[in-house]
């Protein structure tokens, strides 16, 4: 492992780790105390509180479950039926292919942004719609990598001679589609998980996502900004975090993505 | 390898001077323009919707105006006489006035304008107005009982005169008015333009321009006054104030003002009927904690409707509203709330749960909001917060999707209180007041105000009308406002109306 | 040619998608639709349910769905785009004038970009694996890890709050511009300078460029006649997949520096459930994506004499 990869998994291990062992501090995210608001680090409060009173640690970690483990269930939802459909897409061939290239391209018509939030204007502050949105948007690169990869499979002699014998598809794919495709969709799902944390983040900074009093990093940045002159650490503390995590997973993801 | 093609040196030398344009670029102020930032939006042209903005940029007029303490001063109408048995009034209009378009303030185009206010069920609906005709010049409006107050609401925003010019049909197509301001840009909803109108018979304002911004955030209208973008910023959010006041070249000005942040409940939801529920709420509320940290004002936690700046209205013998978590409880627990296993209220199956409805206009609302939101968890009430556009909350009223909403309600936008009570409180409640809650006690007395004009009689009525409101609680208060606007030490001549009517822009200069 | 069918196609898809959903949403939300419309025209203080009920019937909301969708795709083919239910305005004289705003954001925003990132990468690529090259890649790998609205907020709090050099917000002169287009520039120059330098390195390595040296030009001659269109196309075909980027981009950096764009509408509109709104600044950002795409399509088409060959 490249020493590139080895820092990102460093950097999302002790994302994970954060998150994992937040609740062991044991303060309630949600619990506000009115008379202390926007302390420093020290005491009580680890990492200080913010402007309701509510412990700043125990909303992090409570943020990191939250947009860690939403983004990556929003990136598996994506990658499932992407690369199932890419590679029957390539297996098949035919009409159903030119039909499903012609549904992705339909979806990559919008920015996916725009297709969140076009889905979230349904329903604003459920996490439904935000999930389906992501997921929506997210899908069509798995598709397309899977079919580009499994078609380029496909066309080599190894593959062809394996048809001709009688191999099904199952074993087509067991045999040869699937590791080919797999690196690359490992690579692709670190960063389709790293758009979905920023995408979480972005629609809760600009009030469309996440509600109050939900701890989400992008959310805690809106509410915190007017007292960025006071507590300037309250404020970057959830910035840091997405960092960190976005960071990690495209390095991770190891090869850099053109 | 080779020599590059861009010059490094070069590139490196450019970057080291960058430090020396420090504030080399700050926005310069154009000398002739007064710039004004707040946060509400322009939401078209008609008086009614957003006539505020036209009216504290002195661009339209109204008949009369109000001084600081709320009592009336002639605008349009240079004076006005009431008959002997107080139904007729007949006002004068100034004889120089002029729109800016250079047509002659009339009598009839007043008297359009006035009855087309009426039209529209706002403020001139709730008073009992006859007629409203142009008699020889001037203005005679015939009242059905007498009413004291009327010069007070011919004060408000909706009854802006505009010239003739400005109507297509019912529809206005542009702001003509006869202020010493006409419209010279409108980009709305964010900005306005304006600049001197050669037909104002008055002395000419110091300013040749102005300009009005809306910016929604709190934190960059304090920044837009940091870094002098602004002449006057008003609505500063609390958690601004402190670090303003430490800046050299802004002038901090805090008012109390007849302003109060108040919950609006749509009191036909089974959660909302019974006054006791109601009640439960008010006193899970922790108006001193939100006080202090949130609107560092400890002062502004409200113990009634109207705070003791609006003197009249304002009872200091009503037992002041508190918090009480263990009454809260007993109270909904009487109304047959049992609580369930994570600690929220059920009845029949269905939770205490409902959506409050807030907008960040208003900088501080949504953090009242989201503290208000754990103070009622606290009882077992699981109300959901929702930060919508400030338009959601009427247009919920209208269609009765409204379940709460957390809001503050300019108590003086007609001068004399009594006329966004009728607004607010009639028998039909209102967009910013009561929702399927009437009290016909209420309705009376209000209706007795409007026609005594007795002093001692008007402030007992005064005081049963807020005890009702007190204990009725059709609506919570949560806290009382103070105004905070920070002024260039550069501008002179400038005080802030704490009525909210105008910006008062005509009378400032340059002093520094 | 057939790139430019395809972009046609694509913005109709656009449409179609962004129809269905707002027609999707009119049917979905709660709260009267005709109350709404009504109050949006004549206002909340003349509407009752009579006037509602007129703008039921002249809309039509009483009909099947399937005729409703198909006079909601009529009347957006014919850009009536219908009325602001927060302001009563048309949408369509609405977003004419936030459509304007845009543009210069977006304009400037690439301008920007193209300024810092492929100069950057040009550098850099001459030289892989020196000291800059790998300081830009942490630069590069840093800033593409940083959500847009971050990078916003630090610029505004350094730039323009502490240090006063530009204005917070708003939009007025050329200095209102430069803090978002620059948000948005820094994000996108991650990116380019990389490819960027992908290329020009590659271009070194290959043997028309050496054969270059070899005929005695200088490096710089050489790279200039040779290596710069060849490098250039890779770096305007990325600037398609950047608009994504830029795009998303606009919508948060919008809100943020209160730019009245139609990115800002469109928040606008879908916190107050305007729908004719949403719908509209909707359509035109995605109108405007697929636009830019084959703007840039039409650049590289332009830049490579291989494609001018190959096809019609």
């Amino acid at each position: 492992m490249s020493r590139k990869r080895l820092l990102g998994g460093a950097l999302l291990a002790a994302v994970i780790a954060f998150a994992l062992l937040g609740p062991l501090h044991g303060a309630d995210p949600l619990r506000q105390n009115l008379s202390d608001t926007l302390l420093p680090p020290g005491g009580a409060y680890p990492l200080g509180t913010d402007h309701l009173g509510r412990d700043l640690l125990a909303r992090l970690s409570a943020g990191a479950r939250l947009s860690f483990g939403f983004a990556l269930l929003a990136a598996l939802a994506a990658a499932v039926p992407g690369i199932l459909l890419g590679l029957v897409a390539a297996l098949r061939g035919g009409v159903l292919e030119r039909l499903l290239l012609g549904l992705a391209d339909a979806v990559q018509a919008l920015p996916g942004l725009l297709l969140v939030v076009l889905f979230t204007a349904f329903a604003p502050g459920e996490f439904l719609p935000l999930y389906l949105g992501l997921a929506l948007s997210l899908w069509v690169e798995f598709f397309r990598i899977a079919r580009n990869g499994a078609a380029a499979v496909m066309a080599r002699p190894q593959v062809q001679a394996a048809r001709l014998l009688g191999f099904g598809a199952g074993h087509i794919l067991r045999r040869h589609l699937w590791p080919e495709v797999a690196p690359l969709a490992a690579t692709l799902f670190a960063f389709a998980a790293g758009t979905a944390v920023t995408t979480i983040a972005a629609l809760a900074f600009i009030g469309v996502g996440a509600r109050p009093p939900v701890p989400e990093w992008g959310s805690m940045m809106t509410e915190l900004l007017p007292y960025y002159a006071e507590a300037p650490l309250a404020l970057l503390l959830p910035a840091i975090l997405i960092f960190i995590t976005v960071l990690g997973l495209h390095l991770l993801a190891g090869r850099e993505r053109a | 390898m080779t020599a590059a093609i861009l010059p490094r040196r070069a590139v490196l030398a450019s970057a080291a001077g960058l430090p020396f344009l420090h504030r080399a670029a700050a926005a310069q102020p154009a000398a002739d323009m007064f710039r004004v930032v707040t946060s509400q939006e322009i939401n078209g042209l008609d008086p009614s919707r957003s006539g505020y903005v036209f009216a504290r940029m002195q661009v339209v007029e109204t008949l009369t105006c109000a001084d600081d303490g709320g009592l009336p001063v002639p605008q349009l109408a240079r004076a006005w006489t009431l008959s002997e048995d107080r139904l007729t009034w007949r006002f004068e209009l100034r004889p120089a006035a002029r729109f800016h378009d250079g047509t002659p303030v009339s009598a009839e185009a007043v008297a359009f304008c006035l009855e087309r206010a009426q039209r529209q069920t706002g403020v001139l609906g709730n008073i009992p107005i006859e007629s409203v005709a142009a008699e020889a010049g001037g203005i005679v409006i015939r009242t059905r009982r007498p009413f004291v107050s009327l010069t007070a609401f011919l004060a408000h925003y909706s009854t802006a005169i505009l010239a003739p010019a400005a109507f297509e049909g019912e529809a206005v197509r542009a702001v003509i008015g006869s202020g010493p301001y006409k419209v010279a840009r409108l980009l709305a909803p964010q900005r306005l333009e304006t600049e001197r109108s050669e037909h104002w018979d008055g002395p000419p304002p110091a300013f040749a321009r102005a300009s009005y911004l809306a910016a929604g955030r709190g934190e960059t209208r304090a920044a837009m006054a940091e870094g002098g973008q602004a002449e006057m910023v008003a609505q500063l959010a609390p958690e601004t104030v402190e670090r303003l006041r430490r800046n050299p070249r802004l002038d901090i000005r805090v008012q109390p003002i007849p302003r109060t942040r108040l919950i609006k409940l749509n009191c036909g939801s089974p959660l909302f009927n019974d006054v006791r529920a109601r009640r439960a709420i008010s006193l899970a509320l922790d108006r001193a904690g939100m006080a202090a940290a949130l609107l560092r004002s400890p002062a502004s936690a409200a113990t009634q409707m109207f705070p003791a700046s609006m003197a009249e209205w304002h009872v200091p013998s009503l037992p002041p509203l508190r918090r009480d978590l263990a009454e809260a409880r007993r109270l909904l627990i009487a109304l047959g709330w049992q609580p369930g296993p994570d600690g929220l209220l059920v009845r029949d199956g269905s939770p205490f749960s409902f959506t409050l409805r807030t907008f960040s206009d208003r900088p501080e609302l949504p953090g009242l909001a989201t503290a208000m939101q754990a103070q009622l968890r606290e009882i077992g009430i699981d109300m959901k917060v929702a930060v919508v556009n400030s338009g959601e909350i009427p247009a919920g009223h209208r269609d009765g999707t409204l379940e709460a909403a957390l809001m503050a309600r300019n108590f003086s936008l007609v001068p004399d209180p009594l006329g966004t009570l009728l607004q607010d409180y009639g028998p039909q409640g209102g967009d910013w007041g009561a929702m399927n809650w009437s009290s016909p006690a209420l309705a009376a007395l209000l209706d007795e105000l409007g026609a005594t004009a007795d002093a001692a009689e008007r402030a007992a009525l005064r005081g049963r009308a807020s005890t009702i409101l007190q204990d009725e609680l059709p609506v919570i208060p949560v806290s009382w406002f103070d105004l905070a606007t920070a002024v260039s030490k550069r501008v002179g001549g400038l005080t802030v109306d704490p009525l909210e009517i105008s910006y008062r822009v005509a009378g400032a200069k340059w002093v520094g | 040619m057939r790139a430019l069918g395809g972009r046609a196609v694509q913005a109709l898809l656009v449409a179609l998608l962004v129809g269905t959903a707002c027609f999707m949403m009119v049917r979905l939300l709660p709260g009267d639709m005709a109350y709404r419309i009504a109050a949006s025209r004549y206002g909340y203080d003349l509407v009752d349910s009579a006037a509602a009920d007129a703008v039921r019937q002249e809309l039509g909301l009483d009909r099947p769905w399937l005729l409703q969708l198909g006079a909601w795709f009529a009347d957006l083919a014919q850009l009536d785009l219908g009325v602001s239910l927060a302001s009563g305005e048309a949408v369509l004289d609405l977003l004419s004038v936030q459509l304007g705003h845009t543009l210069l954001l977006s304009v400037v925003a690439l301008a920007f970009s193209l300024l810092l990132g492929p100069p950057l990468g040009v550098l850099t690529g001459l030289r892989p694996g020196g000291w800059l090259d790998g300081g830009a890649l942490a630069l590069a790998t840093a800033l593409r890890a940083v959500p847009a609205f971050v990078i916003g907020i630090a610029l505004m709090l350094v730039l323009a709050v502490e240090w006063d050099w530009l204005p917070v917000a708003g939009v007025g002169g050329w200095r209102e511009v430069i803090l978002p287009a620059l948000t948005l520039a820094l994000g996108l120059a991650a990116a380019s300078s990389r490819v960027t330098r992908d290329a020009v390195a590659a271009v070194v390595a290959s043997p028309y460029f050496a054969f270059a040296r070899m005929k005695g030009l200088s490096d710089a001659s050489a790279f200039r006649r040779h290596g710069l269109r060849n490098a250039s196309i890779p770096v305007v075909a990325y600037l398609g997949l950047q608009l994504v980027t830029l795009i998303e981009g606009v919508v948060v950096v919008e809100s943020l520096f209160a730019w009245p764009g139609i990115g800002h509408a469109l928040v606008h509109a879908v916190l107050g459930r305007d729908i004719p709104m949403v719908q509209g600044t909707a359509l035109l950002m995605g109108l405007l994506f697929v636009g830019l795409n084959a703007a840039t399509d039409l650049a590289c088409w332009a830049l490579d004499p291989r494609r001018q060959g190959a096809r019609a």
